[in-house]
C-alpha cells in the first residue's frame, strides 16, 4: 500500500462514520425508545396498559431475534419535518422480517401513537410492500393491528386506486390461497376497512377491553340507525369471541396476545414457508401425555348418556397433555385444537355435546387449517347428532352440517376416526365416519353406532304407526305400543354393538382406550411420507 | 472372626460400613426393599438379598444366614435398638456389631436407664415433687416427641398427664409415664463411647447437637462451643462410668440436657447403636468409628487409650433432608436432575442424579461435614460447602441449612434446642435466582441456534442490539450488550456443565441453572427455586375467559348448586342442564366467586341464557 492511498482511507473512514453516526440518529430519533409518536400520544398509549409498538414487536419475536425492518425512516420529511407535530415517523407502521417460533415472518405493526395509527398514502405502500416481500418468499404474516383505518384527509390518495387500502385484503386473500399463513393480533382500534385486517386473516386473537373491530364506529351507527352502542358491545373481544366468531382467540393483554400469536406460528409447517401443500409436517420430539394412559377408564363413563369433558381424553392421548384449542369459546360442543401426538403434529376434533352451527362452522373452519399447514385430522366421535327444532332448521343448521361434511369429505390430509361414545345420524358424517375415508377407524368398547338411538327409533316408528292406526279410528293401547317398540329397541341395541360393527368391518378394529395414543401414534407414522395433494373443496354452501 | 458383614439398613449409612468393610478386607452384604432395587447401597455392596421390609428381624436373620454373614451392622434407626433383634441374632449365632441384647434392653427403658445412671453416679433431672413447675411429663418408652407434654402450672397437670398417656399407649403400647424438671433453655450435649469385650471404655469427647426442629437434629458439631473445662470433665466421665457399669460393648452415644442458665448439665437417655453425627467425632478425633466397631464386634482390643484421644480443630455437620423448609417444612419426594454435592467437605450420602427419592423412607437424603482450624472457620467452610451443594429436580433444605450456617444466632452458639421452632430463619429471596435464569436462557438462545444470518443476538440495523425478552414468572430484560439484566449489572465470569459464575452488580455469585423447555430451575445458596415458562404451546385461552358461564345449548337446568357470593375452585360444577337426552355439567373456569347465578332449577333456558358469572380471585 503506498502513503497516498493509506492517507485517503485514514480520510474518508472519519467521514463515513459521521454519516453513520447521522444515520444512528435519525433511527433512533424514529424508534424513539419503542414508538413514533409525540410523548403525551406515548403515555396516553401506555396507561392504558399497551405496549408500544416496537415493544410488541421485540415480545412477539423469538428471544434475540434479529429483526431486519424494512424502511425505517419511510415517510421522513414528507408531511412535516422530523419533530414537527405532523411528521408521520416510519409512516406510523413497523414492518419487517424477523424470526416466530422458528419460523422467520414477516411482522407489519400499527403505531397508534402516530395519528391514531392510521393509514397515510406511503403507510398503504409500506402495508403493501412488506406483503410484496411476503408473497415472494412465501412466509407467514403477522399483523399486530391498533389503527382507526384510513388517513381520511386524504382519502382520494388512499382509497380508490389499485396499490391503495384495499389491494391490502386483497393480497391477504390470494395469499392465504397460495398457503401462506396470515395471521393478526387486534390490539386496539379496528375499523372500516382496517376491520378485514384481522376478518380476512387465517386466525386471529383479540385482547379484551382494549381490541375493538367494527365496520362503522359507534358515531356512525347513530348517524346511521340512531342506536347508542359502547364500542365494546358493538365489536370489543368478548363480542367477537365469543359470539360472532370474528376472532379465534381472546388474549388478556398485549403480552398475552403476543403469546398466542408465537404458539399460532408452531403450528405452522417448519421454516415457515408454505410447504404444507406437498407434504405433512414432519414429526418432531416425543412427549408422554402427564396423565396414565389407564386413567381414562376413570375419567370416561361407561353410559354414553353421563356427561364429562372430551379434553380429559385429549390431555390423555396428546404429548405433555398440551393442546392449542381453537375459537374455545365459540362453538363449544365441538373442541376443536393442535395437539402432538408421538411427536406427529394433528388437529383434533372432538365432540362436547350436540353440534350447533357454530360448531359446524367452527369444525369447517379449523378442518382447513389444518389443510392449509399439512397437519393430519384426528376425530374423537362421541355424537348423537345435529340440533334439531324449527329455529335451528329455519336457521340453516343444514346448510352449516353442510360446510363441515364438505370439509371433511375433500379434506387431503390424512384423517384419522376413534369412535369413543355414540356414532349417530348426520353426526357421524361430519365427524369422518367410514363413508368419510378416514385412515383408519377405531372403535373403543363403549361405542354404539346407528342412524339414531333405540330409543328414538322405537319412538319415531311408534308414532308413524299410531297416526296410521288412528286415522282408522281404532285406537292403540300402551301395552300394545310397549309390546310394539320392544324387539325395536332390540334390535338397535343388537346392531349398535361395536363387536356387530367390527364383526362387518364397519372399522378396523375395536381397541382398549389406553392403546388409543399408541393406535393413532402408529396410524400417524405410516401416514407421514406419502405426499399429500393441493386442498380443493367443493362448493361450500353458504 | 468376621469376614462378611451384613448391613441391615439403607442409604448413606449403609454406604459408609461398605466403606469400612472394604477398607479392612471384609465382605459386605446389602439388603434391599421393592423400592430399593436399584438404590446405591445395593449397587455398592458385594452381595445383595431382598427382603420385604427393613423391620422384618426374621427376614433380616434369614438373609445373614443365607448370605453366610457373621456378622450385622444394624447402622441407625430400623432395628437398631430393638433388643428383639439382637436377641434372634445372637440366637441364629451370628455377632451384631453393637451391645449386648441385655444392655440394650435395660438402656432402651428411659426409667432403668435413669436408675442405671444414678447407681453410677451420673447426674439425673430432678424428678417427681423435687422437680418443680415447669415440669416434662414424657412416656417412659417414649422418643421423638411422642407422649411428651410440658406443663407449667399445677391447673394442666392432669389433663395434659391423659393426654400423654393416650399418645404413647398408641405409639409404644405402654403408657408409663415419667415427670421431670423442664429445662426451658437447654443445649443437647452428647458423648461418644466406645468400648470393647476385654472391659476398656474409652470416651470420644463430646458433641453439641442443639440445632434440632421438632427434635430432628438440623446441626450438630464438636467439641462443644459453650461448656466449660468443668462440665466436659464431668459429662465424659459420667459417660464412661454409665458404659462401664452396665458393661457396654461398642459405639454408644450418652445424652446430656445442658441448662444453660444454670450451667447444669443431666443425663437424658443413652443411645446404644452409631449415631447420624458420627462424623463430626471422626473428624476431630481421626478416629474411623466404624472400622473401630467392627474391630470391635471381632473382638479385637479398643486399638487405643483414652489418652491417645485428642480433639483437633472443630467439625460440623448439616443433615441435608428432601423437605420444603420455606413452605411449611413439608416432605418433599421427586426424581432429582441434577445432583452436586461440595467438593471442599466431607459428604456421607446415598443420592445421585436421576435418582427417586420417595417418602417411603427417611428423608435424610445426605450429610455435608466440615473440618477447620477453629469454630468460626469450621462454620465458614460450611456455608462455603452448602454454597456449592446443588440439588435439582425435588426440594431440599439445604437453602435454609446455608442460611442457618451463615446466621449471627448459630455464629454466636446461642440457639438452644427450642430455638427452631419458634424462630424464623428468613426464606432467601429469589432476585439472584431470576438473575442467573434469565441470564443463562439468554446466552442459550444465543449459542444454540447460532452460525446463520437469523441467528439470536438481537441484531438491530445501525442500532445496540435489543436486548432479549425472558418470560419467567416475571418478564426479564437480559442485554448481553450492556451486560444488564433488569436492574442488575451482570458480567459471565464461566458458564459450563450447568455451573454459572456471574459477577452480579460486583460481587462474584455461583448458581446451578437447568433450562428446560416448560421449566427452569436455579439452586443459588443451596436453595432451588423453580421458574415456570411460558407454555408456548399450551392453552393459553383457559385464562382469559370472562367468567360468564352461557347456555351452551336450548334445554332444562336440572340443578342449581351454587348461589351468589359462594367460593369456588377451577372444576367445580355450579350446575347442570340437559338437552336432547344429554346432560352437562357446567364448570368454573377458574378459582374465584360466584358473582351471578341466572337460572333456578327445573327452568327452561334459551341457547346463549346467562347462567353463571364467576370473578376471579
Amino acid at each position: 500500500m503506498t502513503a497516498t492511498s493509506e492517507e485517503t482511507a485514514t480520510q474518508a473512514r472519519p467521514g463515513l462514520r459521521d454519516m453513520v453516526d447521522d444515520l444512528r440518529a435519525r433511527l433512533a430519533a424514529v424508534r424513539n425508545d419503542g414508538a413514533g409518536g409525540t410523548e403525551s400520544a406515548r403515555r396516553k398509549h401506555t396507561d392504558r396498559g399497551k405496549l408500544l409498538v416496537r415493544e410488541r414487536v421485540d415480545r412477539l419475536l423469538d428471544p434475540g431475534s434479529p429483526f431486519l425492518e424494512f424502511s425505517a425512516l419511510a415517510a421522513t420529511g414528507m408531511y412535516g419535518k422530523p419533530g414537527e407535530e405532523n411528521a408521520v415517523p416510519s409512516a406510523g407502521i413497523v414492518t419487517g422480517l424477523g424470526r416466530v417460533s422458528g419460523r422467520t415472518c414477516v411482522v407489519i405493526a400499527n403505531d397508534a401513537t402516530v395519528k391514531g395509527g392510521t393509514y397515510y398514502p406511503i403507510t398503504v405502500k409500506k402495508h403493501l410492500r412488506a406483503q410484496e416481500i411476503a408473497r415472494a418468499n412465501k412466509l407467514p404474516v403477522i399483523s399486530l393491528v391498533d389503527s382507526g383505518g384510513a388517513f381520511l384527509p386524504l382519502q382520494d390518495e388512499v382509497f380508490p386506486d389499485r396499490d391503495h387500502f384495499g389491494r391490502i385484503f386483497y393480497n391477504q386473500a390470494t395469499m392465504s390461497g397460495e398457503g401462506i399463513a396470515q395471521i393478526a393480533a387486534v390490539m386496539g382500534s379496528c375499523t372500516a376497512g382496517g376491520a378485514y385486517v384481522p376478518a380476512m386473516s387465517d386466525e386471529t386473537v383479540i385482547v379484551k377491553e382494549q381490541g375493538t373491530i367494527f365496520l362503522g364506529g359507534p358515531p356512525l351507527v347513530k348517524a346511521a340507525t340512531g342506536e347508542v352502542v359502547t364500542a365494546e358491545e358493538l365489536g370489543g373481544g368478548d363480542v367477537h369471541a365469543r359470539t360472532s366468531g370474528v376472532v379465534d382467540h381472546l388474549a388478556n393483554d398485549d403480552a398475552h396476545a403476543l403469546a398466542i400469536v408465537r404458539s399460532i406460528v408452531d403450528t405452522l409447517p417448519p421454516g415457515g414457508a408454505a410447504a404444507g401443500t406437498t407434504r405433512l409436517q414432519p414429526a418432531g420430539e416425543v412427549e408422554e401425555p402427564h396423565e396414565a394412559p389407564e386413567s381414562l377408564y376413570d375419567v370416561v363413563p361407561a353410559d354414553t348418556r353421563t356427561p364429562y369433558d372430551v379434553r380429559e381424553v385429549i390431555r390423555r392421548v396428546g404429548d405433555g397433555s398440551r393442546f392449542h384449542e381453537f375459537k374455545k369459546l365459540y362453538g363449544e360442543t365441538l373442541v376443536c385444537g393442535f395437539a402432538k401426538i408421538w411427536g406427529h403434529p394433528v388437529g383434533i376434533l372432538a365432540n362436547n355435546g350436540i353440534l350447533f352451527s357454530e360448531s359446524a362452522l367452527k369444525g369447517a373452519h379449523f378442518i382447513e387449517l389444518c389443510n392449509q399447514r399439512g397437519v393430519p385430522l384426528v376425530f374423537l366421535q362421541n355424537i348423537t347428532g345435529f340440533m334439531v327444532g324449527r329455529e335451528y332448521e329455519n336457521g340453516g343448521i343444514a346448510k352449516d352440517g353442510a360446510k363441515l361434511v364438505t370439509a371433511v369429505a375433500c379434506s387431503v390430509v390424512p384423517k384419522f376416526t376413534v369412535v369413543i361414545g355414540g356414532s349417530f345420524g348426520a353426526g357421524n358424517y361430519g365427524m369422518c365416519g367410514r363413508a368419510y375415508d378416514p385412515r383408519f377407524l377405531w372403535m373403543w368398547p363403549n361405542a354404539r353406532i346407528s342412524v339414531m338411538g333405540g330409543e328414538q327409533a322405537a319412538s319415531v316408528l311408534a308414532t308413524v304407526r299410531r297416526d296410521g292406526i288412528e286415522a282408522r279410528g281404532e285406537s292403540w293401547s300402551a301395552e300394545d305400543e310397549e309390546a310394539f317398540k320392544d324387539p325395536i329397541r332390540a334390535q338397535y341395541e343388537h346392531q349398535g354393538s361395536p363387536y356387530y360393527s367390527t364383526a362387518r368391518l364397519w372399522d378396523d378394529g375395536v381397541i382398549d382406550p389406553a392403546d388409543t395414543r399408541r393406535v393413532l401414534g402408529m396410524g400417524l407414522a405410516a401416514a407421514a411420507e406419502a405426499p399429500v395433494p393441493a386442498p380443493s373443496y367443493g362448493i361450500f354452501r353458504m | 472372626m468376621i469376614h462378611s458383614i451384613l448391613i441391615a439398613n439403607r442409604g448413606e449409612i449403609a454406604l459408609r460400613v461398605i466403606r469400612a468393610c472394604r477398607s479392612l478386607g471384609l465382605r459386605s452384604v446389602a439388603l434391599h426393599t421393592d423400592l430399593d432395587r436399584s438404590a446405591p447401597h445395593v449397587l455398592a455392596a458385594d452381595d445383595s438379598v431382598h427382603v420385604g421390609s427393613y423391620l422384618d428381624i426374621e427376614a433380616v436373620v434369614a438373609a445373614a444366614v443365607a448370605s453366610g454373614a457373621d456378622a450385622i451392622h444394624p447402622g441407625y434407626g430400623f432395628l437398631s435398638e430393638r433388643s428383639a433383634f439382637a436377641s434372634a441374632v445372637e440366637a441364629a449365632g451370628i455377632t451384631l456389631v453393637g451391645p449386648s441384647a441385655e444392655v440394650m434392653d435395660k438402656m432402651g427403658r428411659k426409667d432403668a436407664a435413669r436408675e442405671i445412671a444414678i447407681a453410677a453416679g451420673v447426674p439425673v433431672v430432678p424428678r417427681g415433687d423435687d422437680a418443680g413447675f415447669p415440669v416434662l411429663v414424657k412416656a417412659a418408652a417414649g422418643g421423638g416427641g411422642k407422649g411428651m407434654r410440658i406443663v407449667r402450672s399445677a391447673e394442666e397437670y392432669d389433663e395434659a398427664v391423659a393426654a400423654a398417656q393416650r399418645e404413647a399407649a398408641s405409639a409404644f403400647g405402654d403408657d408409663t409415664m415419667l415427670v421431670e424438671k423442664y429445662v426451658e433453655h437447654g443445649r443437647h450435649i452428647e458423648v461418644q463411647v466406645m468400648a470393647d469385650a476385654h472391659g476398656n471404655v474409652v470416651h470420644l469427647f463430646e458433641r453439641d447437637c442443639s440445632t434440632q426442629r421438632r427434635h430432628q437434629k438440623v446441626l450438630e458439631e464438636a467439641p462443644a462451643p459453650t461448656i466449660t473445662d468443668e462440665t466436659r470433665t464431668l459429662v465424659t466421665g459420667s459417660a464412661v462410668a454409665l458404659a462401664r457399669h452396665v458393661g457396654y460393648r461398642n459405639a454408644g452415644t450418652v445424652e446430656f440436657l445442658l441448662d444453660t442458665d444454670t450451667g447444669e448439665a443431666y443425663f437424658l437417655e443413652m443411645n446404644t447403636r452409631l449415631q447420624v453425627e458420627h462424623p463430626v467425632t471422626e473428624l476431630v478425633t481421626g478416629i474411623d468409628l466404624v472400622e473401630v466397631q467392627l474391630k470391635v464386634a471381632a473382638g479385637e482390643p479398643l486399638p487405643f487409650t483414652q489418652d491417645d484421644v485428642t480433639v483437633t480443630g472443630h467439625a460440623i455437620e448439616a443433615r441435608v433432608y428432601a423437605e420444603d423448609s420455606f413452605g411449611g417444612f413439608l416432605p418433599q419426594a421427586g426424581t432429582t436432575s441434577i445432583v452436586r454435592w461440595p467438593e471442599r467437605a466431607r459428604v456421607d450420602h446415598a443420592l445421585e442424579s436421576g435418582q427417586v427419592v420417595s417418602t417411603a423412607y427417611d428423608p435424610m437424603l445426605g450429610k455435608v461435614i466440615v473440618h477447620g482450624p477453629d469454630r468460626e472457620a469450621a462454620r465458614r467452610a460450611l456455608v462455603a460447602a452448602l454454597d456449592d451443594t446443588a440439588i435439582l429436580g425435588l426440594t431440599t433444605n439445604a437453602g435454609f441449612l446455608r442460611a442457618l450456617a451463615a446466621s449471627d444466632e448459630f455464629r454466636d452458639a446461642t440457639i438452644d434446642t427450642a430455638w427452631l421452632d419458634h424462630a424464623t430463619v428468613p426464606a432467601p429471596s429469589p432476585d439472584l435466582a431470576r438473575v442467573f435464569v434469565a441470564w443463562v436462557q439468554a446466552m442459550l438462545v444465543a449459542v444454540v441456534d447460532a452460525g446463520h444470518p437469523f441467528q439470536n443476538d438481537g441484531w438491530r440495523g445501525a442500532a445496540d442490539p435489543a436486548p432479549t425478552v425472558v418470560e419467567l414468572d416475571e418478564t426479564v430484560l437480559v442485554d448481553r450488550h450492556r451486560g444488564r439484566v433488569g436492574d442488575h449489572a451482570v458480567r459471565q465470569l464461566s458458564a459450563e456443565s450447568h455451573l454459572a459464575v456471574l459477577e452480579i452488580d460486583g460481587r462474584r455469585e455461583q448458581a446451578v441453572v437447568n433450562v428446560q423447555p416448560h421449566i427452569a430451575e436455579v439452586v443459588h445458596r443451596g436453595q432451588r427455586f423453580v421458574f415456570d415458562r411460558p407454555d408456548v404451546f399450551g392453552d393459553h385461552a383457559v385464562d382469559a375467559g370472562d367468567g360468564v358461564i352461557l347456555a351452551p345449548m336450548p334445554g332444562t337446568v336440572l340443578d342449581v348448586r351454587v348461589e351468589k357470593g359462594q367460593a369456588v375452585s377451577e372444576g367445580d360444577v355450579l350446575g347442570v342442564m340437559e338437552a336432547m337426552k344429554m346432560e352437562l355439567a357446567l364448570k368454573a373456569p377458574f378459582d374465584g366467586t360466584v358473582e351471578q347465578v341466572g337460572p333456578t332449577a327445573g327452568e327452561q333456558v334459551a341457547l346463549g341464557a346467562l347462567l353463571f358469572e364467576v370473578v376471579q380471585g
